[in-house]
């Protein structure tokens, strides 16, 4: 078990706005890291750095001994990171399942020659149903993406990126927005695939999901880390408590 | 003879609707000079036929390449540039293709090109010909898209399609599809131009210009966008109302233009999309007839 | 013979700019590529014409034409492209569709009202032309030059001197944020489409008069040269838009006039597009807060 992900002195700035600013973290392989912060902590742009949908102003992002910064977000999914996007960003036009299937496809798209390959064996079609049914997505198969509630939409967020078979999973806020049942679904399966062993990075504004769900913490604020630790250092940490307290979110 | 004449016409703008349905309905992307493909495919065959004596079949390969390479080139740059840019571009283009048509002597200058009656096996090919060479050309494209439908190819469009971020999360290239998808319905356009230059024996620059490609993106976008069925009924509707109707050729582009304003403010999917009115009173008429098929567009 | 050929270009790039500035207003709120300005370009025209040869006033036509073309504006906005870009899950394709549809309607109506023959629009200035060294103007082109930077003073006014265009300015910089600052953006919107079609009506009269013809197909080149401007001033940059309609405008000039017949006229304001875009992929001017 070593390291799998290190960020290093990383920066993303907005012109005058230091969305992150100087940053380190690291992850072990099979570790679960929670990453939590107010609004505008810059947790979100840090996903977008990591995964290649903004270029970093400096600083380094290394998977598995390799620098991934800069690359484009095609070539980091084919280097085994997947993510879910907050704002949950399904193919709308094409059924739940197909949703799936596209993402198993990640090594796939060949260019030309992808026109020839059939997209929808058997064992892609049954690959895909087996992680509908262990996402609770199976029933809404058929359904186009844009006809399913945004519970649902959420759980198909992680169904994609599960279906990349990724080295390091990374969710950004899956239950925002979603009922205490819903939530409660949610966190059975982020817990299940860590008694699988997967790595997973996890942006959550909720403390008490983020404490149960985490092996360690890492908290942000304007760009910085401003403390790191297991769950229960966190809770007591004096900082994390003023950050958290300008804003009218609970603290368990 | 003229009804097989009527017919080989909405053959070509079957194939033209077909075509830019790759670009426009599966990948969702603006291209708004198809005629200008279709223009490259015709001029390179002409002039390859005309002033090179190559054999027209020979030709229309030689056509499908030329107007998926310049498609090709005109979407990498403008995707390189920025995302909306390929409009603009694409409109630009067809201008650019016109004036130079008819600007340089090369290509007849004003004069177009008049071209001969090609053979075939020692028979000149007639009207009847041309209708069977047209019906096969349109067999075999529906074919790949229904092929393309069913790949990852067609996947990957369809993903750019609906969410390029999402789409390059899971690993598709998003601009190197784009360009594929261009490269594809432009070279379509470009064969299609070969047997148009060839059927009418006579080609002159403003048979590519730009209310062309309005025709053509009025025949998908009436008929329904990014399905198979759509542009095909739509050409065969805009391609045989001026037959049918004398006084329609007169208010042709007054039709289309007010049915492209009509569709997209209450029907954007067209008469034949998946959600339309009419396919939707068809399923109620008949549930179960219209299968829902995976990966089409409704949007 | 150098120094007329630049002052050719600037004053037809400045036309540009004007055709042009009604396409950038629109992009900067609605962010829209409304090809069917170029329709308004033309029925400007035909309303200028129309004013012009019933009162034989200039500036009555010009103040016709943009007044009936800005007010088609609205209408078009208020009724058209906004239930449009309203709807859910609409991609953005829908609307560029739709100013197609209205540019080859607009085209053919007038087709149909006034004719496919040219109508002519001839003028007599009291004025003569001007000759500063070997430079010279004629009396249409002090015209022209004139009521340009008078339209384009009115717009700067009242983009940086009024209540109104500053709830603009707040517009284009981002909807949302405007809207919880209680501006009414629907307002923004309107002026848009306003200002918009009233400039294109405008440019098109003067290309009338200049010409001293006018037809149902004249908005075809404009369409497409007000797109590549709007592309090289930065999209949605009104400042970039003047001065990418005089970079369009110069390098025709004086492409056509040292390079002759390498390429036709038209052909050049795409080629610069290309090289411009090439180099600088974000255009002539950037904006600063983006």
């Amino acid at each position: 078990m070593g390291e799998l992900l290190r960020v290093e002195g990383l920066s993303k700035h907005f012109g005058g706005l230091k969305a992150i600013n100087g940053l380190d973290l690291t992850l072990e392989e099979g570790e679960t890291l929670g990453i939590i912060g107010p609004n505008g902590a810059g947790k979100t742009t840090l996903f977008n750095v990591i995964c290649g949908v903004l270029k970093p102003t400096a600083g380094k992002v290394v998977l598995d001994g390799e620098e991934i910064q800069g690359l484009p977000s095609y070539k980091i999914a084919h280097r085994g990171v997947a993510r879910t996007f907050q704002i949950s960003k399904p193919l709308k036009d094409i059924s739940i399942v197909d949703n799936v299937v596209a993402s198993l496809g990640i090594h796939e798209y060949t260019g030309i020659r992808s026109l020839l390959r059939n997209s929808h064996k058997r064992e892609t079609v049954d690959k895909a149903l087996e992680i509908l049914e262990r996402t609770g997505l199976l029933e809404f198969k058929d359904k186009l993406a844009r006809e399913v509630s945004l519970g649902y939409l959420r759980r198909l967020e992680i169904a994609r990126a599960l279906a990349t078979n990724p080295r390091l999973i990374m969710l950004d806020e899956p239950c925002a927005g979603l009922s205490n049942f819903a939530i409660n679904e949610v966190i059975d399966l982020v817990m299940q695939l860590k008694s699988e062993g997967k790595s997973i990075v996890l942006i959550e504004h909720n403390l008490p999901i983020s404490m149960k769900v985490s092996d360690r913490i890492t908290v942000l604020n304007y760009g910085q880390k401003i403390a790191e630790g297991i769950p229960e250092d966190i809770r007591n940490n004096p900082q994390v408590i003023e950050a958290y307290l300008g804003e009218d979110d609970d603290i368990a | 003879m003229y009804l097989t004449v009527v017919s080989v016409n909405i053959g070509i703008f079957i194939l033209l609707a077909l075509s830019l349905n790759i670009i426009t309905g599966y990948a969702g992307q603006p291209a708004l000079g198809h005629a200008a493909f279709f223009g490259i495919g015709a001029y390179t065959s002409a002039i390859l036929t005309t002033s090179y004596g190559m054999n027209f079949w020979l030709s229309i390969p030689f056509a499908f390449i030329m107007a998926g390479i310049m498609g090709g080139f005109l979407g990498l740059i403008s995707i390189r540039m920025r995302d909306d840019f390929l409009a603009i571009t694409s409109i630009g283009i067809n201008f650019v293709v016109v004036a130079i048509f008819q600007y340089s002597d090369f290509f007849g200058g004003s004069l177009g090109i008049s071209l001969k009656r090609p053979y075939f096996f020692g028979m000149k090919v007639t009207a009847t010909g041309y209708l069977i060479l047209i019906g096969l050309m349109i067999l075999g494209t529906v074919l790949l898209i229904l092929k393309m439908k069913r790949s990852w190819f067609g996947l990957a469009l369809s993903s750019i399609r609906n969410d390029e971020t999402a789409a390059a999360s899971f690993g598709i290239d998003v601009n190197r599809y784009k360009v594929l998808a261009f490269t594809l319905g432009t070279a379509i356009a470009g064969m299609t131009g070969a047997v148009y230059a060839h059927h009418m024996t006579f080609i002159y620059s403003s048979d590519f210009a730009f209310i062309v490609s309005i025709s053509i993106l009025s025949m998908v976008v009436i008929g329904g966008i990014g399905t198979i069925r759509g542009p095909i009924f739509g050409a065969i509707l805009l391609g045989a109302a001026p037959e049918l109707f004398r006084f329609f050729a007169d208010y042709r582009m007054i039709v289309y233009g007010g049915l492209l304003v009509f569709m997209m403010r209450f029907q954007s999917q067209g008469f034949l999309g998946y959600d339309s009115v009419l396919v939707r009173a068809f399923k109620k008429l008949f549930p179960g007839g219209l299968k829902k098929k995976e990966g089409e567009i409704i949007g | 013979m150098l120094s007329q050929q630049i002052v050719n270009g600037i004053m037809i790039g400045s036309v540009y700019a004007l055709t042009a500035m009604g396409a950038t207003l629109i992009y900067g709120i609605l962010r829209i590529l409304d090809i069917a300005n170029a329709g308004a370009y033309a029925v400007g025209a035909y309303a200028g014409w129309y004013m012009y040869s019933v009162t034989e006033n200039i500036l009555l036509a010009f103040v016709f034409a943009m007044l009936f073309t800005g007010i088609i504006g609205v209408l078009v906005q208020k009724f058209i492209y906004f239930p449009i870009i309203s709807k859910p899950n609409v991609i953005a394709i829908v609307p560029l569709i739709t100013s197609v549809g209205l540019f080859t309607l607009t085209g053919d109506m007038l087709r149909l009202i006034f004719g496919p023959n040219v109508k002519n629009m001839n003028m007599t200035f009291k004025i003569n032309a001007v000759e500063i060294g070997n430079v010279r103007i004629s009396a249409e082109w002090i015209f022209i030059v004139l009521l340009t930077a008078t339209l384009f003073f009115v717009l700067w006014f009242i983009l940086n001197k009024t209540k109104l265009g500053l709830a603009w300015r707040a517009t284009a910089a981002d909807t949302e944020i405007a809207k919880t600052m209680g501006v009414n953006v629907h307002i923004s919107m309107a002026l848009s489409y306003v200002l918009g079609y009233g400039f294109a009506a405008a440019a098109g009269t003067m290309v009338g008069v200049l010409y001293n013809s006018i037809y149902p197909t004249m908005g075809d080149i404009p369409s497409y040269k007000m797109l590549a401007i709007i592309v090289l001033g930065g999209l949605g940059n009104p400042l970039g838009t003047v001065v990418a309609g005089i970079v369009i405008g110069l390098s025709e000039t004086l492409v056509s006039a040292y390079f002759g017949s390498i390429m036709p006229r038209d052909v050049i304001a795409f080629v610069v597009l290309i090289i411009v875009l090439l180099v600088k992929p974000s255009g002539l001017v950037t904006r600063k807060n983006t």
